[in-house]
């Protein structure tokens, strides 16, 4: 596909280079000569200089044969004209980044009047993806599939849990005690496994487990890990986030706090948030925090704009036993080592974004099928990736058993959803039309079933 | 540096090369088999060298830096040079091993200056390799591998930038194998119809294909030891006087022809100033040369092809232009250090570092009249930034340089200064006749074998515009880094 990025930020260049990764042909328009000169050649992509929402700009990037508009530039308006332009110029589909809540009500409108075909926010994608973390304290990520029936959860296998040195055959076969989930990957010193049945857990791994709501809930109670909701939250900073965060917490009946440390901030949250408890301060200030009960929270979200001061106050409620510890870093390579160091929940709006964004593109890859990719999730920082496809009538591999079918090495099928059940499926399972199958694969880059599973 | 990452790709582009010595050897075998031992030597040497550092250098990390860009273009066309060079030692043509390599290094640069004073005694093989050579010089050896091996990395369009010539270099396609299989086409197909107007003209097919060969490299090689001159041919003479100036111009012109943009496309300041440089040209040379050619016909005649010859860098010569009047001679040096457009086939300093440098003398002299004023350079409408009018000053200085050095080292062999000044500017430029001892109807094989290595030096160094291999002496690119 011909994608034309506008705007080469942060999440422009991140949405490029994974773009390119994927094979596709990308061109990047970007305003800022010093911008384009730093990134010029570290990818196999053009760049034009210009405004985006010049005609004459996007001419030159060959707006006509344009599959998708991408607009991400800083700012809000010009991404809306991008996008009207480029649509009325001949692309075929125009997605743009609008952060302003103000905008956020009219969302319609202006997908009709200015002929957008996806808008997304980027803050509040990611307080919709902090809130769902939130719902499985003790783990690091919680991920949906086929509309909210399966979860997938990644949590760290501890000394208490007593999964260290089991195979997972030997999981398998405590059926009765154990709910069964399935292990679908496992990362293991950065490296991405997705296991086969002797697979033998070590303490430290980081295991995605997948299965329905119900299954998946109580297989953690019978781990001995603590699976009451969180009921309490303190959130520090005061952002667009924080403020998108309380208003689904505050609906779930939760009691937030925020701390924000601008007097006229703190004031503009009181009035938007009338039931959130605001709190005027710093939130690195550990004296503070205790003031106002860090303790007596069920986790503590740090949001401010500095990743530092996000880190180093997330390990210091983490230190003071607070259950459940989410911070938004920007920073991705600094992952692994907060990792490591017992921070398993980091967010940031930049990956949220490019996620989002590359799901969209992946599912308008290719002729849009019925065997097309649905949804799309990257796992431990794109070393693995969770597909959901849709089995359409004509999908060739239908009946058969799978153990008789040729699945890609280091591949998995994880679960089928047929008639609304969950299934965990075995060698002599097959797959049937309607089906809906969530599938893990160790490579980038599939789009259709039949990359994954084929006849012999 | 990361070690494995250059020497793996060094191997392929080995491999790549063994691939380009198979036309020569079906030339070879078709010519009763002379000469086909030699290149079924060397296709095995470089397919075995070549999966040798496949095979023995994996690299961890995939992805170039932009110097290692650099370093592996440098390296390339030295090593892929010395692979080019056993052919000619095989065969015998050449008896000593600087000899095939000053031939294969002027092929592969398009230079086109040769050792040898007679070529017509060789067999067909060895005359097709060294046309060859100057239609993958032409465009660019890694290019072509980008056009190929789709799997070079991301970072690939390090390497086609490195190798292309002039100031900027411009996508004409997202992806960069995309542009480089959109350039090669377009290259292969003028080549075929050139190939195709010159048998039309009443030339064998064989001197068809060489000429067209050379014409479209820039080069210059001829398998006539009279050159183009040797056919008395004017319709050939006219055919090769407009591809040459042809495959002097910027490729972007084609390629929006191509994408319907018509005369639109002809709108682009450097294809302009280069034209018109070469009409002026044309018209002075011819008024000064009608005395000595005795009709302004015949001056004409003569004029237009050396400076289509010279401006392109090609250097093929119907007439030994060595015998004009002395400001028709020292014009055309002038010529050979302008050169051809940028992201074309041909050599030289390009017509738009020139433009550069003349904008950036008169903004410089309108700001001392009038300091108050704001005045930016614009080349194709579009704003030149700093960095880039500064790369060209210093292209410039480099440029300047080597053309006194290699003039000094020259003289080591006692020749006269027309000879040593007009030889350098010669090989710098890629063009291949100089005056005097190098002139249209001498050699190069009266140098030293030391002199000749600094030539195919200057060759290299010309083609690739110096940074590629002028980074190979600064110590940081050897530090191990992976």
């Amino acid at each position: 596909m011909y994608i034309i990025i506008v705007g080469d930020g942060k999440v422009g260049h991140e949405l490029a280079s994974r773009l390119v990764a994927e094979e596709h042909e990308v061109a990047i328009v970007e305003r800022s000569e010093l911008v384009l000169q730093r990134n010029q050649d570290m990818l196999d992509a053009m760049y034009i200089k210009g405004n985006g929402v010049s005609v004459e700009t996007l001419r030159e990037a060959a707006i006509q044969r344009a599959d998708i508009v991408i607009a991400v530039t800083v700012s809000d308006e010009v991404n809306m004209l991008v996008c009207l332009t480029a649509k009325r110029l001949g692309a075929r589909y125009a997605i743009a980044r609008i952060r302003d809540p103000e905008y956020n009500r009219s969302q319609r409108f202006l997908m009709e009047e200015l002929l957008i075909d996806y808008i997304l926010n980027p803050e509040r994608t990611l307080a919709m993806e902090i809130s769902r973390i939130l719902r499985y304290p003790f783990a690091g990520g919680v991920e949906t599939f086929a509309g909210g029936q399966v979860e997938m959860v990644d949590f760290r296998v501890a000394k208490p849990d007593g999964l260290a040195g089991m195979s997972l055959k030997a999981i398998a076969r405590h059926k009765k005690h154990l709910p069964q989930v399935l292990v679908s990957a496992v990362e293991r010193d950065g490296e991405a496994i997705i296991p086969k049945g002797d697979f033998v857990l070590r303490e430290g791994d980081r295991v995605f487990v997948v299965s329905d709501t119900a299954t998946i809930t109580a297989f953690f109670k019978a781990l001995g890990k603590n699976t009451i909701s969180v009921q309490s939250a303190m959130i520090m900073g005061g952002s667009r986030i924080a403020f998108y965060l309380a208003r689904i917490l505050l609906e779930t009946r939760m009691a937030v706090s925020i701390i924000e440390i601008d007097p006229e901030k703190a004031r503009e949250m009181t009035d938007m948030l009338p039931e959130a408890n605001i709190i005027l301060g710093d939130g690195t200030d550990h004296e503070l925090l205790m003031e106002e009960g860090l303790k007596k929270n069920d986790a503590f979200i740090t949001l401010s704009g500095r990743d530092e001061d996000n880190i180093m106050a997330g390990f210091y409620a983490a230190r003071n036993g607070v259950r459940k510890v989410v911070v938004k870093n920007n920073h991705e390579n600094y992952n692994p080592i907060l990792r490591l160091m017992g921070l398993d929940s980091a967010v940031s709006a930049k990956q949220v974004t490019s996620n989002t964004i590359l799901r969209t593109v992946r599912t308008r890859s290719g002729a849009a099928g019925p065997n097309q990719v649905q949804r799309l999730y990257r796992l431990m920082d794109g070393k693995a990736e969770a597909l959901e496809f849709n089995v359409g009538q004509t999908e060739p591999v239908i009946g058969i058993k799978l153990k008789d079918l040729w699945i890609k090495p280091d591949a998995l099928v994880a679960v089928i959803v047929r008639n609304g059940k969950v299934h965990i499926p075995f060698g002599e399972d097959t797959l049937e039309s309607g089906d809906r199958v969530i599938v893990i694969v160790r490579e980038s880059g599939m789009n259709e079933l039949g990359d994954i599973i084929r006849r012999h | 540096m990361n070690y494995a990452l250059v020497l793996n790709l060094l191997g392929r582009l080995l491999a790549v090369e063994a691939g380009l010595m198979m036309p020569s050897l079906f030339v070879a075998l078709a010519d009763g088999g002379r000469d086909a031992l030699a290149f079924a030597y060397s296709i095995i040497l470089a397919l075995a060298a070549g999966l040798l550092l496949i095979l023995f250098f994996r690299p961890r990390e995939r992805e170039l830096h932009a110097y290692e860009g650099l370093v592996v273009v440098g390296l390339a066309w030295a090593l892929l040079s010395a692979f080019g060079a056993l052919p000619f030692m095989f065969s015998g043509a050449a008896g000593y091993f600087w000899d095939a390599y000053f031939e294969t290094v002027s092929g592969f640069t398009t230079t086109g200056a040769t050792i040898f004073s007679q070529v017509e005694q060789f067999g067909k093989g060895i005359l097709f390799w060294r046309s060859f050579t100057h239609w993958v010089g032409g465009m660019g050896i890694l290019i072509l591998t980008l056009a190929v091996m789709p799997k070079l990395g991301a970072r690939s369009a390090f390497l086609a930038r490195a190798e292309s010539p002039g100031p900027t270099f411009s996508r004409m396609l997202p992806r960069m194998r995309d542009t480089a299989r959109v350039l090669y086409a377009i290259y292969a197909v003028m080549t075929l119809l050139l190939t195709g107007l010159l048998m039309l003209s009443g030339l064998p097919l064989f001197d068809a294909a060489i000429h067209a060969l050379g014409t479209a490299g820039t080069g210059g090689f001829s398998n006539r030891n009279l050159s183009v001159g040797a056919y008395n041919n004017v319709a050939a003479e006219i055919l090769i006087t407009v591809f040459m100036f042809l495959f002097g111009t910027n490729f972007i012109v084609y390629f929006r022809l191509l994408k319907g943009e018509g005369i639109k496309a002809l709108r682009h300041e450097e294809i302009r100033t280069y034209y018109l440089i070469g009409l002026v040209a044309i018209a002075v040379i011819t008024l000064n040369t009608t005395a000595h050619y005795g009709d302004a016909a015949t001056a004409l005649r003569h004029a237009s092809f050396q400076v289509a010859s010279i401006m392109s860098t090609t250097g093929f010569s119907t007439s030994d232009f060595d015998l004009w009047p002395q400001f028709s001679r020292i014009l055309l040096v002038l010529l050979m250090l302008i050169g051809a457009c940028a992201g074309s086939t041909g050599g030289g300093i390009k017509v738009s570092r020139i433009m550069l440098m003349g904008k950036s003398a008169g903004r410089e002299i309108g700001h001392t009249v009038r300091p108050r004023h704001v005045k930016t350079i614009k080349l194709e409408g579009r704003l030149v930034d700093a960095e880039t009018l500064h790369s060209v000053m210093v292209f410039f200085i480099i440029y300047v340089f080597f053309l006194l050095l290699g003039t000094l080292l020259a003289s080591l062999d006692g020749v006269n200064f027309t000879t040593s000044f007009s030889a350098t500017a010669s090989c710098l430029s890629n063009i291949g006749p100089g005056l005097s001892l190098v002139g249209p109807m001498e050699s190069y094989g009266h140098f030293s074998p030391g002199v000749k290595y600094m030539f195919s030096g200057l060759m290299l160094l010309g083609r690739l515009e110096f940074i590629p291999l002028l980074v190979l002496f600064h110590p940081a690119v050897w530090r191990r880094a992976h």
